[in-house]
């Protein structure tokens, strides 16, 4: 959430005044320095503060800036943008792209008009998703430019680049971000704010933007010059730098980007070694003159990089290809490791066995692993903990034995853990129904599949077309809270927040593409909620109820500031210690203390479901 | 010189306005700082840190066993911490507690704090500080973390001092809350501190 006055600082065309600024954000200010004129993204973590910040702010700077229904459509708003020759700015987390790479392997070829740039922001370590996949080599399939900054300041500085880089060569680029750069918040001195044109125009250029093979295969072709004019020195000379460490000449020579770079010159210093490192802001192709200088001024190369071994190929394919004889260190010869990301330990360990380094490496300390796990949990007065406790009455009252639940990305994926356990398979976005799909035609066991409002219009109609056309059987639930909730409350297409926002129906979706059984109910109202799922649960086919409440966050923070949150509390003379409402119900609110149930009124939101007959068959539970 | 701070605790606690403030008045003082926020998958009730690396480095992540201060704004939160402390560490734990939810659903109470701490207390010097009943005296709940603030001032390990914290909450707040934030600042910065024995 940014603040009025955050949102002007961000806006002041005031170069080297300095801003404290998480790298998302200075990105976004890269945005406004770069004169973008159309912005759009699917939001996912740890992409999200680029997409809010610039929410905040783009009216006032003059962009054209969307939240898209999905990263496919978001990457083609900005294609567009670019061929009028407008500058545009798509960006997404990383398995986002995955979602954007048809129309992103195809603009490859037909190349761009105005700057456009392509970020994707990647998840080492997996903090926030399902997988660590390296996106740097979406840059290698596509053929096009890659840049990595590794701070904030190079966050913004190299995105203008970026964009410079782009519109000479006339070609898409990719800027890769990780999540301890989008994540890292430091001083970023800043520069000139450029405006950029309101309108483009589209110029009728025969057959550029027709992907048909006959024009497809004359611009392979010039993508392939173009990429060997970067190589050959056609780029941002200050992407890349050799820096010297140490008082001794050194023996060793580093190749290097990113979040390793802050990692092994941290490393470097606190011991003093003497080496030389390459420090690659351009990553795709790799500049062939400032890499053969490096390598012939090196005895040995030691490549130190996040995830794959991708720099590690290139340059190893590099020295082979141009007849070097250079003993080169890394991934492939096993001193570091190809999954999570680095740190100081890491880092030490593999320059330990290179080079004999002898950094001290301290153990562990003792593990406090017997402690009581704190994982992510659903807030307090969420509606998805009704939902999910009802379908599991409903399954239960039903006497539907092993059903398979089918779950989909954003909060919700949280009914995964315990009391809940209604998620069986989570695997991308969309996946709860197209797997549902599946699962009906394989067995005979009774499908329930959960998807947020966000995810249903990102990727989940087509599924549902599929299971009217192919017969499925499954219930679904779409669980609407009205937001992108999980990415920090973004707008998604079954809400108005603007004047320009068209707002869509689920339940007309639904009944559009053939579902006879639509229906609708409030998770908080748990008695009808109940009685609805078990309705659906007789049905014979596919089924949809819609589960429709506000997320519980955009709930607080409006009766918060309105001083109309009413905790609940539980009055001790009627509770029967029947422990139903924090074995099943399981609130964070909601504990036990010294033999009492009790609630937290700084965290009870005042939702009230728990006071419910369903949770609380004594009536214990009432409003303070 | 480098000084690495690590801030724990519950989602909604406001442990990025304690990281953020340690970093504000670190930049006041002229210093770097790299400052870390990653979030978790929810957004309120789960385990939550903030990394606060002030001095000549690079990388936001604190090498092992180089934190000098762990701030706990929930003592099981900074007891869990305590994998990445070494001999230099200290930990200043906010007494009040907030029960996970894998303990209710097994009919279990939150243990009791000296128990918790006692699994610290053999290795480090560990200062505890009920902090809610000064930052109400403040005039808000919510500024528990920046009585955390003062009172991690007082210890005088941190490159940072009243003034320069002050330059950092008037970044932060609004001028209504920057008087409630400073009252806080200064209950923590004279608030007695008192060192949790070894048991």
């Amino acid at each position: 959430m940014i603040v009025m006055s955050r949102m002007n600082e961000i806006l002041q065309d005031s170069p080297g005044e300095t801003l404290f600024l998480l790298g998302n954000e200075a990105v976004a200010r890269g945005v406004i320095e770069a004169g973008v004129s159309v912005a759009a993204t699917y939001p996912g973590t740890p992409s999200s503060e680029v997409g809010d910040t610039l929410f905040a702010v783009y009216r006032e700077a003059g962009i054209d800036f969307e939240f898209s229904v999905n990263e496919k459509v978001a990457l083609e708003v900005a294609f567009a943008a670019s061929i009028t020759g407008l500058r545009s700015f798509v960006f997404m987390k990383h398995v986002g792209l995955n979602v954007a790479s048809d129309p992103f392997m195809s603009i490859a070829y037909t190349g761009v008009r105005g700057g456009m740039v392509i970020m994707s922001a990647d998840d080492p370590s997996m903090f926030s998703s399902q997988n660590e996949q390296d996106n740097r080599n979406f840059a290698s399939f596509a053929h096009i430019p890659l840049i990595e900054p590794s701070n904030p300041q190079e966050a913004k500085d190299f995105l203008v680049r970026a964009f410079e880089l782009s519109e000479t060569l006339s070609v898409p680029v990719l800027f890769r971000t990780t999540t301890r750069v989008s994540h890292q918040r430091t001083n970023v001195v800043l520069s000139h704010v450029r405006k950029g044109e309101k309108r483009g125009k589209f110029e009728h250029r025969s057959g550029n933007y027709v992907s048909l093979p006959v024009n497809a295969r004359s611009l392979r072709k010039k993508l392939e010059e173009k990429m060997l004019r970067i190589s050959m020195g056609d780029y941002p000379e200050d992407l890349n730098r050799i820096e010297k460490y140490g008082r001794e000449k050194a023996k060793y020579g580093i190749i290097t980007s990113g979040e390793a770079y802050n990692v092994i010159t941290d490393v470097v210093k606190k011991n003093g070694l003497s080496v030389d490192l390459l420090k690659l802001g351009l990553t795709n192709p790799l500049p062939r003159d400032l890499l053969n200088e490096f390598l012939d001024s090196e005895d040995e190369i030691i490549v130190v990089e996040e995830l794959d071994p991708f720099l590690e190929m290139h340059v190893r394919s590099h020295i082979n290809a141009t007849g070097r004889i250079k003993t080169v260190h890394g991934k492939l010869d096993g001193h570091f490791p190809p999954e999570y990301e680095f740190n100081y330990e890491v880092v030490s360990s593999g320059l330990n066995s290179i080079m004999n380094a002898g950094i001290p490496i301290p153990d562990e300390d003792v593990s406090e692993g017997d402690l009581p796990p704190r994982p992510p949990v659903l807030c307090p007065g969420c509606p998805h903990r009704a939902t999910y406790y009802a379908m599991r009455r409903a399954v239960k009252m039903m006497r539907i034995e092993d059903p398979i639940f089918t779950s989909d990305i954003g909060c919700y994926s949280l009914g995964f853990y315990e009391p809940f356990h209604e998620a069986d398979t989570m695997i991308s976005m969309g996946s709860s129904e197209g797997i549902a799909n599946g699962l009906s035609k394989a067995v005979e066991n009774r499908i329930i599949s959960f998807i947020g409002d966000s995810t249903f219009f990102h990727s989940g109609i087509p599924p549902l077309i599929n299971a009217v056309h192919n017969g499925a059987r499954y219930l679904l639930v779409v669980m609407d809270n009205g937001t992108t909730a999980m990415t920090g409350q973004q707008p998604n297409p079954g809400v108005t927040m603007q004047e320009i926002n068209g707002k869509v129906s689920i339940e007309s979706i639904a009944e559009s593409v053939g579902v006879r059984y639509v229906r609708t109910v409030d998770p908080y109202d748990l008695g009808s909620t109940l009685r609805t799922m078990t309705d659906a649960l007789k049905y014979d086919g596919v089924a949809v109820i819609v589960t429709r409440r506000e997320c519980a966050i955009i709930r607080d923070s409006r009766l918060r500031s309105e001083g109309k949150i009413r905790p609940y509390r539980v009055n001790t003379e009627k509770c029967s210690k029947c422990m139903n409402c924090v074995e099943n119900f399981a609130c964070p609110a909601i504990s036990i203390n010294q033999g009492n149930i009790t609630i937290n009124p700084t965290l009870c939101d005042g939702c009230g479901v728990c006071a419910e007959p369903y949770v609380c068959p004594f009536r214990a539970i009432e409003a303070s | 010189m480098e000084t690495n701070i690590i801030v724990a605790g519950v989602g909604g606690q406001g442990v990025v306005t304690a990281g953020t403030l340690f970093s504000q008045s670190a930049l006041a003082k002229g210093h770097n700082v790299v400052m870390s926020e990653i979030h978790g998958l929810a957004q309120r009730g789960g385990s939550v840190s903030v990394e606060v690396r002030i001095g000549d480095v690079r990388s936001p992540i604190i090498p092992r066993g180089e934190t000098d201060l762990i701030v706990g704004l929930e003592p099981m939160e900074a007891v869990r911490y305590s994998e990445g402390a070494g001999k230099k560490t200290r930990f200043l734990i906010n007494t009040e507690t907030i029960a996970p939810i894998s303990l209710s659903m097994r009919g279990e109470e939150y243990p009791p704090v000296w128990e918790l701490l006692s699994r610290i207390t053999d290795r480090f010097e560990v200062y505890v500080l009920d902090a809610l009943p000064f930052a109400i005296e403040a005039g808000d709940a919510r500024a528990v973390s920046t009585v955390m603030v003062g009172a991690a001032i007082q210890l005088g390990i941190l490159p940072i001092d009243r003034d320069s914290t002050l330059k950092a909450l008037e970044k932060r707040f609004t001028q209504r809350l920057y008087e409630i934030n400073k009252k806080a600042l200064d209950l923590g910065l004279s608030c007695r501190l008192s060192q949790a024995a070894m048991h």
